[in-house]
């Protein structure tokens, strides 16, 4: 059994589904989200079909179509064993978040402007899934302005969406992440340009042509595109700001943005540039281990739930930076597979922190309190997203930690005893993760129930199903990670 | 086909059962079940007990009991694989851990009736020992990592089991003194042994990268070739010694990370017992014992100096946690912290027993054996210890023993089978805890560590004096006795009672049941591990194996007296005797504060991180914050503001810009060109 082109149906079904939703108008109410939701299921299917057929012949998929002669560019996809599984788990984050946001956004709609709009409530979910396909559009694109148009086809939504159904000072920061995620894509498409004036092609994988001085500066201004949008230390102040403040359902999907800049330094830099990254691997070693302990500090000063969410990515996503930096193979794997098991975690704890937003109205851990008596499962989940966030089995996100310390012990015992001092204290910096997970667990949940949280009800299914499929999925990855692994293996290859 | 299952899945089944349990019972059965759910737990734990029985014949023929997937694949590396190591050490780990395990769960049925939180309770009891089970079993150190870090979450998650912090589950006291609520202590505990398991991580990971291999037998047969490679930059040795031990001394709660154990009391009572006696604190011994002949052959085989640093460092912090933590239990008022204590304080012995094995060649048989035949003997009558407290405090609704006064009338069985316990505590012949106790100080005699001895001896005596003052306390006390009758009911005092009898059975044929230990060691070692035993010239003399024994009673005695007399026959006070006196004043001070020490880690890092919340957030992050998203962009509206100056409009102006202009484009060509 065999679908056709199944890439571009996960990327054509979605979009089909979008403007169905714009032309069907108002009256769709709530099967509106159901549309969205569906869509994007249904993209996750083409993806796991695709992955499958790469699961038993280990050969990348590969779909191409005309675009413009002009500049000899094609409209190309291509999943191996690197692209594929992040575009399945962005994609699978998406329609679990699309679920979830389905009484969420109604709520939001009702508390910002008074009252069901379901025209707002429309244009959402058109939002929503352009912003969902980006990513999938990311990870499989094969030429660097189609990723561009994609980075693109995410933020433009992004912002809107903010600006719409945003929290208190929601219009102030749309702009300020719509400048600050433009310069990075500026700088990136700075990098693109300069790879096609020397070689006279976007393709990626043409990029290895490069040499010399060129091949360092279009290295830079990548590196330095993504790393802004990395929240590395320094430029991580938008995060805290914009994660708080976005309506929980996007900030969920936050960290899949802020770690795809994970995926993308692999698959340009890592894969097709080596032997320049190489150049940045110490200094950027350095700046992820800095980003890694300042960021668990931040988090842990953090009293509002929804920033704590925002402040552990800045740290979180340093560690899958370091793993690449180490230019291994097994810290580049594990960094990788840290990033699917980091998105997976977060969106867990994000939704969660918009459960408790939509059930109690709070967002100050310093007033929360006992609430595992009253919603029992989202204490569970939140408990889970934890234990994936530092490492604990069997989620996965143990076994990507592992892989990737073994990777950067590696690089610590070629090169200096900085690489090693940088080992060792990346080791024990995962130490903090467990700290500033489980203490917010022990003021939310845990400890006596204040008066004003006695009636709260438990969470709707809809919002907390969706977010236990992820935990059964990280579950699964934890317990076998040759799932993962396997097309891991087979897409990177370093000396 | 029998033998098939025997061989080749009994192992299997043993770890896989309790997880099977888990989900079961976290799914099946109202919230309030307390029967059905607690037999489905009960059910898969005997499962795996039953399984621990087949493998009992096993016990010399060691060997990879079959693989069947490749679990992990690296990238250029071996596949890591799911497999089950048997050997005399896990085997009897296993039927130690899955027995003791069992009795509990049964005993928890009626415990926990009237609780909250079944479910959980049940579905993370039967994790814990799942993940025990499987650490025990596992061939390599990532599949023996998981059950530890399995061990470690779902103790978190059982100690905080309270987690509403009512103020009846409250620890500490009494109330001059600060009380601690459940959900601090969970918190306390995973936090601490997180920092030893980070470390131990970061060990592993060093050996994979030398060695190769996660897997412990070919770690042990290729000792010669990683740790040359290891010997050949000085230090990293004694580092990986120093990483990996963090790991043990963490979740043994040895010194300097022991402090979480004495809060970990704060869950229900069969938490407690399974905690200290089966699934956590034994882990550490374990890891210990399982690494031992790794580093034995480091250090005596191939003379790799550094690696003798870890039976060196164990073996000094046991004895120095089982003196520290001893001399708290003296003054202690909470029955399950005076327990806390002495585990504390036993596990320092076997860590001891373990350490001094690897200090001569003299002792390695006695002092290995001692450690874990003192870790079978403590298993046994600390479980017992545990379960007759959660009776205790149930009965008479106080945690402390100054203030119960029960009369053993009313609770024969309570009193009887707490007294085996506590004898065999107190390493009183003819119970099992004299036997592994006295193997212990043997193992330091021999090996020549007289120092360690005189602690360990000393230790020996204080142990004495307060599980009798224990016992003294609870139904032996002057006034008031609580004369209401209490039942004892079946379901409690039979899993006890099963529990104390064997460690009078035990010790009734200790001595040739430390005989067996020893061939089958001696036997494991040299013709299976292939490390040779050869002892040097200097045999033990057959007087020190009178004279020790001998000496360890006349300790108990010079302990054993002033106890009786203070707390049993009360012919004087032990109060009066130390408000008289302004020595033993400060001494009982520093020991109610435990030496200070859990006050300067409070201080230091609990405080610490409450200073620095503020520090950080007000000025680290708001600088950045406000230079990055307030500063640039008050600085284009400046640049903004001033650039419009200029623009005024007046033709003339602008015809000087165009000049302006227009020259410095020559300029600059000029200047190119």
């Amino acid at each position: 059994m065999s679908v056709p082109h199944p890439l571009l149906q996960s990327i054509l079904i979605p979009l089909i589904a979008a403007i169905v939703i714009v032309i069907a108008g108002k009256k769709l109410k709530e099967i509106a989200g159901w549309i969205s939701c569906g869509s994007l299921i249904y993209s996750t299917i083409m993806l796991t079909l695709a992955g499958m057929r790469i699961w038993v012949n280990p050969a990348p998929i590969y779909e191409e179509y005309a675009w413009s002669e002009l500049a000899k560019l094609k409209f190309g996809l291509l999943a191996d064993g690197l692209s594929l599984p992040v575009a399945l788990i962005a994609n699978l984050i998406c329609a679990a978040c699309a679920a979830y946001s389905i009484p969420y956004i109604r709520h939001r709609i009702e508390l910002i402007y008074g009252g069901d709009d379901w025209g707002l409530y429309r244009f959402y979910f058109v939002l929503y899934t352009f912003f969902a396909i980006g990513f999938t559009g990311i990870s499989l694109s094969t030429n660097l302005i189609e990723m561009y148009l994609f980075v693109e086809l995410v933020l433009i939504p992004f912002y809107f969406l903010m600006d719409l159904f945003g929290y208190i000072d929601r219009h102030r920061i749309a702009i300020m992440c719509f400048i600050w995620s433009h310069v990075s894509a500026a700088l990136f498409l700075v990098g693109a340009v300069l790879a096609y004036v020397k070689i006279g092609s976007f393709e990626i994988s043409s990029l290895s042509s490069l040499m010399g001085m060129d091949a360092l500066l279009v290295c830079f201004f990548i590196l330095i595109g993504w790393l802004i949008k990395m929240a590395v230390f320094g430029f991580h102040v938008w995060v805290p700001w914009v994660h708080a403040e976005h309506p929980t359902c996007i900030a969920a999907i936050l960290a899949t943005i802020v770690g795809l800049g994970n995926y993308v330094i692999v698959r340009l830099l890592v894969q097709h540039l080596f032997a320049t990254f190489k150049i940045f691997s110490i200094p950027l070693m350095i700046w992820a281990l800095i980003t890694m302990v300042y960021g668990a500090f931040l988090t842990l000063a953090q009293d509002d739930v929804k920033r704590l969410c925002a402040c552990s990515t800045i740290s979180q996503n340093a560690y899958s930076l370091l793993g690449i930096a180490s230019c291994t193979a097994l810290g580049v794997v594990g960094g990788v597979f840290y990033f699917i098991s980091h998105i997976i975690g977060k969106c867990i704890l994000f939704s969660v922190a918009g459960i408790l937003v939509y059930q109690t109205g709070m967002r100050d851990m310093k007033r929360l309190g006992g609430l595992a008596s009253k919603m029992p499962l989202t204490a569970a989940l939140f408990v889970i997203g934890a234990m994936i966030l530092s490492a604990i089995p069997p989620l996965s996100g143990f076994q990507a930690e592992w892989i990737m310390f073994v990777g950067i012990f590696r690089q610590g015992f070629q090169g200096s005893t900085t690489g090693l001092l940088i080992a060792l204290i990346g080791i024990f910096a995962t130490f903090l993760t467990l700290i500033y997970t489980f203490w917010p667990i022990k003021r939310i949940f845990f400890g006596p129930l204040p008066d004003e949280l006695k009636n709260v009800k438990r969470a709707p299914l809809v919002m907390t199903m969706p977010l236990l499929i992820l935990a059964i999925i990280s579950i699964i990855l934890g317990v076998y990670p040759d799932i993962l692994m396997k097309f891991l293996n087979s897409a990177i290859s370093l000396s | 086909m029998f033998e098939t299952l025997r061989m080749f899945y009994a192992p299997w089944i043993c770890w896989v059962s309790p997880f099977i349990g888990s989900i079961l019972s976290l799914f099946i059965g109202g919230e309030d079940d307390v029967k059905l759910k607690g037999m489905i737990a009960s059910t898969f734990t005997g499962i795996s007990w039953i399984m621990a029985l087949l493998m009992l014949p096993d016990i010399l023929k060691p060997g990879l009991r079959d693989v069947w997937i490749g679990w992990i694949t690296l990238p250029y590396g071996e596949p890591i694989r799911a497999g089950i190591l048997l050997d005399p050490l896990s085997i009897i780990l296993v039927n130690i851990v899955s027995f003791i395990s069992l009795l509990v769960m049964v005993y928890s049925i009626k415990y926990m009736e009237e609780e909250y939180g079944q479910a959980r309770y049940w579905s993370l009891m039967s994790l814990f020992v799942g993940g025990m089970l499987l650490l025990v079993l596992a061939d390599n150190f990532i599949f023996f990592f998981i059950g530890w870090k399995i061990v470690g979450f779902c103790s978190y998650a059982l100690i905080g089991h309270y987690y509403m912090d009512e103020k009846k589950y409250w620890i500490g006291g009494p109330p001059p003194h600060p009380f601690e609520k459940p959900s601090t202590c969970g918190l306390k505990a995973l936090i601490v042994t997180s920092l030893g398991d980070v470390a131990m991580l970061a060990g592993i990971l060093i050996i994979y990268l030398y060695a190769g291999t996660f897997n412990f037998l070919t770690l042990i047969s290729t000792t010669d070739i990683w740790m040359t490679k290891m010997a050949a930059n000085p230090g990293i040795i004694t580092l990986t010694i120093i990483l990996l031990l963090g790991g043990p001394i963490a979740k043994s709660a040895q010194f300097p990370l022991h402090v979480w154990l004495p809060e970990a009391m704060a869950g229900p009572a069969p938490v407690s017992a399974l905690i200290h006696a089966a699934t956590m604190v034994k882990a550490g011994v374990f890891i210990v014992a399982r690494l031992f002949p790794i580093f034995f052959n480091g250090y005596w085989v191939n003379g790799f100096s550094e690696a003798f640093n870890f039976f060196s460092i164990i073996a000094i912090l046991g004895t120095l946690t089982a003196f520290i933590t001893a001399a708290n239990a003296l003054v202690s008022l909470e029955l399950k912290k005076i327990l806390a204590y002495s585990t504390m304080s036993q596990i320092g012995y076997m860590m001891l027993g373990l350490g001094v094995a690897g200090m001569s060649v003299n002792a390695t048989i006695t002092g290995y054996v001692g450690g874990l035949y003192h870790l079978l003997s403590h298993a046994l009558f600390k479980a017992a210890l545990f379960l007759c407290a959660g009776l205790v405090i149930h009965v008479t609704g106080s945690i402390y023993i100054h203030d119960k006064g029960l009369n053993r009338k009313y609770m024969p069985m309570t009193w009887i089978f707490m007294w085996f316990s506590a004898l065999s505590l107190a390493g009183v012949p003819p119970f099992s805890g004299f036997w592994s106790k006295d193997e212990i100080l043997m193992a330091c005699v021999n090996a020549g560590q007289y120092g360690l001895f005189l602690i360990a001896l000393l230790t020996a005596g204080i142990t004495c004096f307060y599980s009798i003052r224990m016992i003294g306390y609870i139904f032996h006390s002057r006034s008031g006795e609580l004369e209401e009758g209490h039942g004892e009911p079946k379901l409690m005092w039979i899993p006890f009672g099963i529990l104390s009898s064997l460690t009078l059975i035990l010790g009734l044929i200790g001595y040739w049941l430390g005989g067996i230990l020893h061939d089958t060691f001696r036997e494991y070692f040299i013709n299976v591990l292939g490390i040779p035993l050869t002892a040097s010239a200097h045999t033990p003399a057959s007087l020190t194996e009178v004279i020790i024994p001998s000496l360890s009673i006349v300790m108990l005695l010079v302990a054993g007296t002033p106890a009786y007399i203070f707390y049993i026959s009360h012919k004087m006070d032990s109060w009066k005797l130390v408000n008289a006196n302004a020595a033993l004043r400060l001494f009982h001070k520093i020991l109610w504060n435990r030496w200070y020490i859990d006050k300067l880690y409070t201080i230091t890092f609990v405080k610490g991180l409450h200073l620095l919340r503020p520090i950080v957030q007000r000025y680290i992050e708001d600088p950045i914050d406000f230079f990055l998203n307030i500063g640039v962009p008050r600085f284009f509206a400046i640049m903004c503001s001033g650039i419009r100056r200029i623009q005024t409009g007046i033709a003339s102006i602008n015809i000087l810009y165009i000049l302006i202009f227009l020259t410095s484009m020559v300029m600059i060509i000029l200047v190119v060109i």
